[in-house]
């Protein structure tokens, strides 16, 4: 069974007189555990449709589904409790409350689920151990690298044992050392734990990762290819 | 997520209130300010909430201590007229004391005259006490600026009277240009219609006390006012000291029943009217009136001192808001609800106005202990204190804060402060993720 289907998604928005397609009649499915880019040039539609998978933003036309809940009809709480504990999320950079370090950031998510707070303790010190940065679980946001603040995000997105995690040009402010490490651990993690990762890049060295590259070009589907990458454990 | 409870406010509160904690020390320097202002807001509210206190406490006191006392007690037709012949019998005085051993009592008797000096003349009013009883019902006889108080014999006259010592008021002092030992003549209509004068010593002159009283008030013993005044059937004030406050109108509801009673054993004659029982503030009514009136110009002054303030915190938390909207994007992205983040950033000018809230009380608790101790001393530019609302005030203006007030401050500082953080916690439940994100 899919974990993700969008069937007919449009969404068009006004920018001042004109009114812009972003997508247009995108039609997905995504199976468990796959690791996927969404690749196009800038304004193809990437992150649009990251938002609508992610109940950020919601489409125009069509139905978002994810492990067989429609969530276009879910209401504003019932979204949030759907990203709480079914999605995680990384985005292209400031993804840290910077007040907390980089522990609480991780246990953040699950502190708020609920969880016990021994519980988050153990899995945010495991996950930050599993993105190697065992070292400097105390610090805050400001006394990490980019990267080391780019692989906190991804031990938060997982720590808190998401279905799917979506991530939004996740190596955009990263050197290629920093950008192929961080794809390294999203790869290995993948596996893993068996999440489900889509992420939107225009970046080649993204690119060569992943499992199947999905090519937006003007809110449309132009490609959708799979390729077979053996992991780094 | 099925192992998992779902998400209640409750179960969050700790996790908000340490973001929020640690959120306001992310700025500082703007944290220390708004707190600056808001703490420094209060504690001028505190000053002015205590040096009001304190000036009414002032007011009460010279209202009771100085003259007035507690209760009073005349007879209707003096109240009305000023009826010379309207007195209570003194046996009146000794039945009352017998029955309430809680009060204080002393007579007085009043009259108008005419005073003359070597230089001028003018009208007087003429208070008669008993010194003995006048000292432990009030403290008017406390307040001497020259000379001694002796309002007993002075010497003897040629035809073998006696001659009284009196005390007259300072203005009066003044405007008759006498000191104390000069002489001063009184003139009166006496009670059996006979023109009573006779001559007096100025023993001592009184400070100001009652602005009536300072500018036409000559005091003289009972002796001396019956000697004058061929009237000595009576007395035409009782002024009550209550040893418990709390027990004031208790005491005058029994000293009312105790004085008809009396009128039905030995009854007073019908043109001075029944005797009449009246608490400082039913004869001071502008005092008490002032009194209701400070608590509320408090309320009023604080009110806008703390607003002003307010809008400090308003600005900080409108420009933490507007700088974190991404932030908060991201944490609405995350599966924070909205109201979570609403909460926590009224957390956050919670804790703002608590800590404002703390830093204001112990500094305003400082300069207040100061006040409290030292006042604010006026004696070299008004020696004898000053006027206001007909009454005079002592020069040194001391502060007296109620712990209540206090509280009161507080409380209203972080509810305003609160009422102001709305609109800015309010902008964070209209953010839209993917558009503050992008």
């Amino acid at each position: 069974m899919a974990l993700l289907t969008l069937q007919g998604i449009s969404k068009r928005y006004r920018q001042g007189e004109l009114e812009v397609n972003a997508l247009a009649d995108i039609n997905l499915t995504v199976e468990e555990g796959e690791f996927a880019a969404l690749v196009g040039p800038s304004g193809s539609g990437k992150t649009t449709l990251l938002n609508i998978i992610g109940g950020l933003d919601s489409p125009t036309q069509g139905t978002t589904q994810l492990n067989g809940t429609d969530i276009t009809t879910l209401k504003e709480a019932q979204l949030s409790d759907f990203r709480l504990f079914q999605l995680g999320f990384v985005f292209q950079s400031y993804n840290l409350v910077p007040v907390l370090s980089a522990l609480e950031n991780v246990e953040l998510v699950m502190v708020l689920q609920g969880r016990h707070k021994n519980e988050c303790h153990e899995r945010a010190e495991h996950y930050l151990e599993l993105v190697g940065l065992k070292d400097v679980v105390h610090r805050r946001p400001t006394a990490l690298s980019g990267g080391q603040q780019q692989r906190v995000a991804v031990a938060r997105a997982l720590a808190a044992g998401p279905r799917l995690v979506l991530a939004d040009e996740p190596t955009a402010n990263l050197d290629s050392e920093n950008a192929t490490a961080l794809l390294d651990i999203m790869h290995t993690l993948s596996h893993e734990e068996k999440t489900t990762f889509i992420f939107s890049t225009h970046d080649p060295r993204v690119m060569d990762r992943a499992e199947r590259i999905i090519t937006l070009q003007d809110g449309k589907i132009v490609s959708d290819e799979r390729h077979h990458h053996e992991h780094k454990v | 997520m099925e192992n998992i409870s779902q998400a209640s406010v409750l179960s969050r509160l700790p996790i908000l209130i340490f973001v929020a904690w640690r959120n306001i020390w992310r700025n500082p320097v703007r944290s220390i300010l708004t707190i600056s202002a808001l703490a420094s807001g209060l504690v001028m509210v505190i000053l002015y909430a205590s040096l009001l206190e304190g000036m009414t406490r002032q007011m009460v006191r010279f209202a009771t201590e100085i003259s007035t006392s507690h209760i009073q007690v005349h007879r209707q037709a003096y109240i009305d007229d000023q009826d010379i012949y309207a007195t209570m019998p003194w046996s009146y005085l000794e039945k009352i004391e017998q029955d309430f051993p809680g009060i204080k009592i002393t007579p007085r008797l009043y009259a108008a005259g005419l005073a003359s000096s070597k230089n001028t003349s003018t009208g007087v009013l003429i208070k008669a006490v008993n010194p003995k009883r006048e000292t432990a019902v009030t403290k008017m006889l406390e307040h001497v600026r020259h000379g001694k108080l002796d309002l007993g014999i002075a010497d003897t006259t040629e035809n073998g009277f006696p001659r009284y010592n009196l005390v007259i008021g300072a203005q009066l002092a003044k405007n008759m240009n006498v000191e104390p030992g000069d002489e001063l003549v009184l003139v009166t209509q006496a009670a059996d219609g006979s023109i009573g004068n006779a001559l007096y010593r100025v023993a001592a002159v009184l400070k100001p006390l009652e602005p009536n009283f300072d500018r036409m008030g000559v005091l003289m013993s009972i002796e001396a006012y019956q000697q004058l005044m061929y009237l000595e059937n009576g007395f035409h004030e009782l002024a009550i000291k209550v040893d418990d406050m709390t027990q004031l109108e208790s005491i005058q509801a029994a000293i009312v029943e105790k004085l008809n009673k009396l009128n039905s054993i030995q009854a007073l004659d019908k043109l001075g009217g029944k005797p009449v029982v009246r608490n400082w503030r039913q004869l001071n009514p502008a005092v008490a009136d002032l009194l209701e009136l400070s608590k509320a110009f408090v309320f009023i002054i604080g009110f806008i001192i703390i607003s002003l303030a307010s809008l400090g915190m308003l600005n900080t938390m409108l420009m933490a808001v507007y700088e974190r909207t991404h932030e908060f994007g991201i944490l609405l992205a995350i599966g924070m609800k909205r109201r979570w983040l609403l909460l926590m950033v009224l957390f956050e000018s919670f804790f703002l106005s608590l800590v404002s809230a703390i830093v204001g009380s112990v500094i305003g608790l400082i300069i207040n202990n100061y006040f409290e101790e030292h006042g604010i001393d006026f004696s070299q530019s008004m020696p004898d204190g000053y006027d206001w609302a007909g009454m005079i005030f002592e020069p040194v203006m001391k502060g007296y804060l109620e712990p209540v007030d206090l509280g009161y401050a507080c409380l209203m500082m972080m509810v305003v402060t609160m009422l102001a953080s709305l609109i800015p916690s309010w902008q964070t439940i209209r953010l839209k993720p993917a558009e503050v994100m992008r």
